[in-house]
């Protein structure tokens, strides 16, 4: 039994930064590197269903990046997972979710895992689109949102509760293999210790590129661009108190400075 | 001298006088028994040891058995911070020696020597013997009489067993058991001392018909004044035969059961005592064990992980309570004990290693069953050392405690509130969540540029540590010190944003990876620098440095801020013109006063300063923690429990017309200012750090001025 587990290692912005020459990113320098907060849920989650299935389950952990990615990939090994898989190749620099989508679906065909755990988003792009995509391209159902899951490895179907907007939640049966996109808070995710993470290195990790997979350089072709990216102009608010007329003479005041009377 | 009349040998006392032979191979019997019982409890506990992991701590032998051995002798362990017990606990130590040792000289003479034709026993050296044995029995009786006033009558809340961790209804409660051996010990002790000179007076009375008895009897002095209220009550010389027969079976068999039972009861005290303080290592308050990160298990979580020294330390605890009645996290009524914990793990080791075979599998010490540890009583702890330095035998409860943590952080088992914080101290190297870059930010309030000391060779190398670095209020005091350095012309630099958190309470707290990963960068970086000597307004970082450092290769001097501003000050190099008119109070922090011996500097200070210093009740070595430390300060207090902090701005509240509470931590800064508001002393007083007095002092700063005194001038104006 197996499940796979993608993850990402996101970007954290300081709150002072500058944008690179060419306006399509922030400058690296300004970035502290981490694994996504949400992939911290899914991959507990995998190894919560693996600690109470007993050891035949295999957690394998995927992300797409280059060196810099070991990182949370060893962070997700130094908690239990068994084994890693990070496929890079520099035409990969700018692809978008549903270019990480196709070549994720090329890892689940070669690895046949019976579960697919996704971080619900990102947390620093939050298109939230790689999971829907997979389970897309596989022809796989997909639960997004995921809140609460009962799942044994190997079993048919597993029963999950989703979030949905305005507070709702549904309960579902899925058909498995499935993608599930995993959301905050369905779990406490252990720590990684930094002792663990060094012993993670010891761990399998496989380093694959596009050819090792079957894609050429064009079978992940990113589905969108990024044109520019800028920190938009910050609004103003202030708190009008006092008396009614009091107030609505602070707000004509600021109608007349607004349009310049 | 009377001995001219006798012949000196005669003079003497004849052991087993008119005892039957048989009586005397019986004696033989029940004595070597005993012998027998005793050694084999000596080797149970000695096999107990030696299932834990081989320390060597005993090793250089001589010195440290130098060492203990004047600490035994002068008591000054035991009668610190309770010299009445202390003293008293001296007399009947040197009481049970002396008398111990006459018993052993009498089996030398008449077991050892005796076969072989020598005996020495008789004669002046009999006649001063019987009046030191005398002496030491009254020694011996009084200071037992004054530890059975104290335990019933003093009611003293650290010699109460019961535990505030535990519900009435748990097996481990209340440890009644061992108030009941305190009882039998003390018991045990006076009868064999009373007996002994009941003992003594029977033998007078019956024996005073013979000129070698009576005419020396008052060699012993409340023997012999005992014989004659025997004889007043009537007693003849063949009532006394009698009565010294029974007499003399039952201070014998008390006095060899007693003896046999040592291994088994608390009086192994007298030798685990021993063992402890030998093993000692003065270091382990400021330097946490070092571990291998690389093995496959790191810590404490099993009873075989403990050393056999810890195991040593659990049977050497006498239960005085002094760490219960010093340790903050107790005293805010956190789940740990000091006391509780060693005692706990004393029964976990006597259950389970003191038997032939050891038991299957490795025994787990952490969990909430009975005598385990439980992790909320781990996790309470604030590392002060508080326990350790008051320990009268030497026990080392902190490095125990963060043993057990490493092995809780490795599962996981903590706060999640902690959780961020490490991940933050593995990504960016300080414990705020902020990133790197920010580190030096608070540079940019300051009109003149500090020195990058990865760039440029400096004098001073400023460690400004996390908290002075980013916490919005010890980020005055860290501009008031960088103004000071300024305007003293010190030439110094600090890391800019290389600098990572020393990692003191990342050790303390258990995350022994990340603490090695953290000083091995830090060390790296210090080595690339140029620079004489490191400066910190931290103790927290500055112990680290110091004590933690040369471990990984780190070699460095480093000043705590207030030693340094003490130096310049009285160098002169740094002016204080402005008097401070100020009531003032000083709280030590742990990691600068107790754990590292710097409580005098900031005194020092202070003195210069001009302000009036109320010394809190507790301080110097005695200090009482402000709850910050071993990671504590990154974790929640539950509202319902006082914290440390709290405590203790009660007590400075109580020092009338006060104005000041200095600390000298940013951390205890922190604390503080909020124990103040959380006893309601808002307003009432001021927390403000040494750096910023001094500051103020200097007339750096547009602080409100207190008047200037006339005779506080330096030079009075028109005298004649």
């Amino acid at each position: 039994m197996k499940i796979l587990v993608t993850v990402k290692q996101v970007a954290a912005l300081d709150d002072e930064f500058e944008m690179r020459d060419d306006g399509r990113d922030v400058d690296e320098d300004f970035f502290e590197k981490d694994l996504n907060e949400f992939d911290h849920f899914s991959v507990e989650e995998a190894l919560l269903i693996k600690e109470a299935a007993g050891d035949d389950t295999e957690v394998v952990i995927v992300t797409i990046g280059d060196e810099d990615a070991d990182d949370a990939l060893r962070t997700a090994l130094a908690k239990g997972a068994d084994r890693g898989i990070r496929v890079w190749d520099d035409s990969l620099a700018e692809a978008d979710g549903i270019a990480i989508a196709k070549v994720l679906a090329k890892v689940v065909e070669r690895e046949k895992p019976d579960m697919v755990f996704t971080g619900a988003q990102s947390a620093d792009f939050g298109s939230a689109v790689t999971g829907m995509a997979l389970a897309g391209i596989l022809d796989w159902p997909h639960a997004a949102v995921v809140v609460n899951l009962e799942y044994s490895p190997g079993s048919n179907t597993a029963t999950l509760r989703r979030e949905l907007e305005g507070g709702l939640e549904e309960i579902m049966t899925i058909r498995c293999p499935a993608v599930l996109s995993i959301q905050l808070g369905i779990n406490e995710p252990r720590y990684a210790s930094l002792r663990g993470i060094k012993q993670a290195k010891q761990k399998q990790v496989d380093e694959l590129s596009l050819d090792d997979l079957g894609l050429g350089s064009d079978g992940a072709a990113a589905a969108s661009r990024v044109r520019r990216m800028y920190a938009p102009e910050k609004g103003q608010a202030e708190l009008i108190t006092g008396s009614a007329a009091e107030q609505a003479a602070r707000l004509a005041d600021i109608i007349k400075e607004l349009r310049g009377m | 001298m009377l001995l001219t009349e006798h012949d000196p040998k005669d003079v003497t006392r004849i052991l087993f006088q008119d005892f039957p032979t048989w009586m005397i191979v019986s004696f033989y019997i029940v004595g070597f028994l005993a012998i027998g019982v005793f050694l084999y409890g000596v080797w149970a506990q000695i096999r107990k040891y030696r299932r834990g992991v081989r320390s060597g701590a005993w090793s250089p032998f001589w010195p440290r058995f130098t060492g203990m051995f004047g600490k035994v002798l002068s008591h000054s362990t035991i009668k610190r911070r309770a010299p009445k017990a202390g003293s008293m606990h001296a007399l009947i130590f040197y009481g049970f020696t002396l008398l111990f040792i006459g018993t052993s000289t009498i089996t030398l003479d008449q077991d050892i020597l005796g076969p072989f034709g020598i005996h020495f026993w008789y004669g002046s050296f009999y006649l001063v013997f019987g009046t030191v044995m005398d002496v030491a029995g009254i020694a011996l009786i009084g200071g037992l009489l004054y530890m059975m006033y104290r335990r019933k009558w003093l009611a003293l809340p650290r010699l109460d067993y019961t535990r505030p961790d535990r519900d009435p209804s748990e097996p481990d409660f209340d440890r009644s058991w061992y108030r009941r051996e305190d009882w039998a010990f003390l018991w045990a002790l006076i009868i064999i001392g009373v007996t002994g000179y009941f003992l003594e007076a029977a033998r007078v009375v019956w024996l005073q018909g013979d000129p070698t008895v009576w005419d020396v009897r008052w060699h012993a002095p409340v023997g012999t004044a005992l014989a004659y209220v025997m004889m007043g009550l009537g007693l003849g010389p063949e009532g006394a035969g009698d009565l010294r027969m029974g007499l003399w079976w039952f201070h014998g068999i008390i006095a060899l059961t007693f003896i046999a039972l040592i291994p088994y009861t608390k009086v192994k005290h007298i030798f685990t005592a021993m063992g402890a303080l030998m093993a000692h290592d003065p270091e382990s308050k400021r330097r946490m064990p070092s571990a291998d990160v690389d093995s496959e298990r790191i810590g404490i979580g099993y009873l075989g992980d403990f050393s056999d020294k810890y195991l040593l330390n659990f049977d050497a605890c006498t239960k005085c309570g002094r760490c219960h009645e010093a340790c903050p996290a107790r005293a805010g009524g956190y789940p740990l004990s000091p006391r509780d914990l060693v005692l706990s793990l004393r029964e976990m080791a006597n259950d389970k290693f003191s038997h032939a075979s050891m038991p299957e599998g490795p025994i787990e010490v952490i969990g909430d069953g009975v005598n385990m540890i439980r992790p909320e009583t781990l996790w309470a702890c604030r590392t002060c050392a508080a326990c350790i330095e008051i320990c009268p035998v030497g026990i080392e409860h902190l490095p125990i405690i963060i043993e057990m943590r490493r092995t809780l952080i490795e599962e996981g088992e903590f706060d999640p509130i902690l959780q961020p914080t490490l991940k933050s101290l593995q990504k960016s190297g300080n414990s705020l969540g902020e990133s790197k870059r920010k580190r030096p930010r608070w540079t940019r309030d300051l009109d003149f540029e500090v020195k990058d000391a990865r760039k440029e060779p400096v004098d001073v190398l400023w460690y400004v540590g996390d908290y002075a670095s980013f916490d919005p209020r010890s980020q005055k005091v860290t501009l008031s010190f960088a103004r000071i350095l300024h305007a003293a012309g010190v030439n110094f630099g600090i890391l800019y944003e290389d600098e990572q958190t020393a990692g003191n309470d990342v050790r303390r707290v258990g995350e022994e990876g990340l603490f090695q990963s953290l000083a091995e960068a830090n060390i790296e970086l210090l080595d690339s620098c140029e620079f004489k000597t490191i400066v910190t307004t931290d103790p927290h970082t500055y112990n680290t440095v110091k004590n933690e450092y040369p471990e990984f290769g780190g070699h460095y001097e480093i000043e705590h801020a207030s030693a340094m501003l003490e130096r310049l000050m009285r160098e002169g190099i740094i002016p204080t013109p402005v008097k401070l008119n100020y009531r003032v109070t000083y709280h030590d922090p742990c990691h600068l006063g107790r754990i590292n011996g710097g409580d005098e500097p900031p005194r020092q200070v202070m003195g210069r300063l001009g302000v009036d210093l109320i010394e809190l009740p507790r301080n110097r070595d005695n200090s009482f923690c402000c709850g910050a430390g071993g990671g504590r300060i990154w974790m929640a207090d539950p509202p319902e429990l006082k914290k440390p902090a709290e405590i203790r701005a009660a007590e400075a509240a109580d020092i009338d017309g006060l104005d000041v509470l200095i600390v000298n931590c940013p951390k205890c800064l922190n604390m503080m200012e909020d124990g103040v508001k959380g006893t309601g002393n808002e307003g009432k007083f001021k927390v403000m750090e040494l750096t910023e007095l001094v500051e103020e002092a200097m007339g750096l700063k547009d602080a409100p001025e207190p008047e200037p005194e006339p005779e506080s001038t330096p030079e009075p104006v028109g005298t004649a």
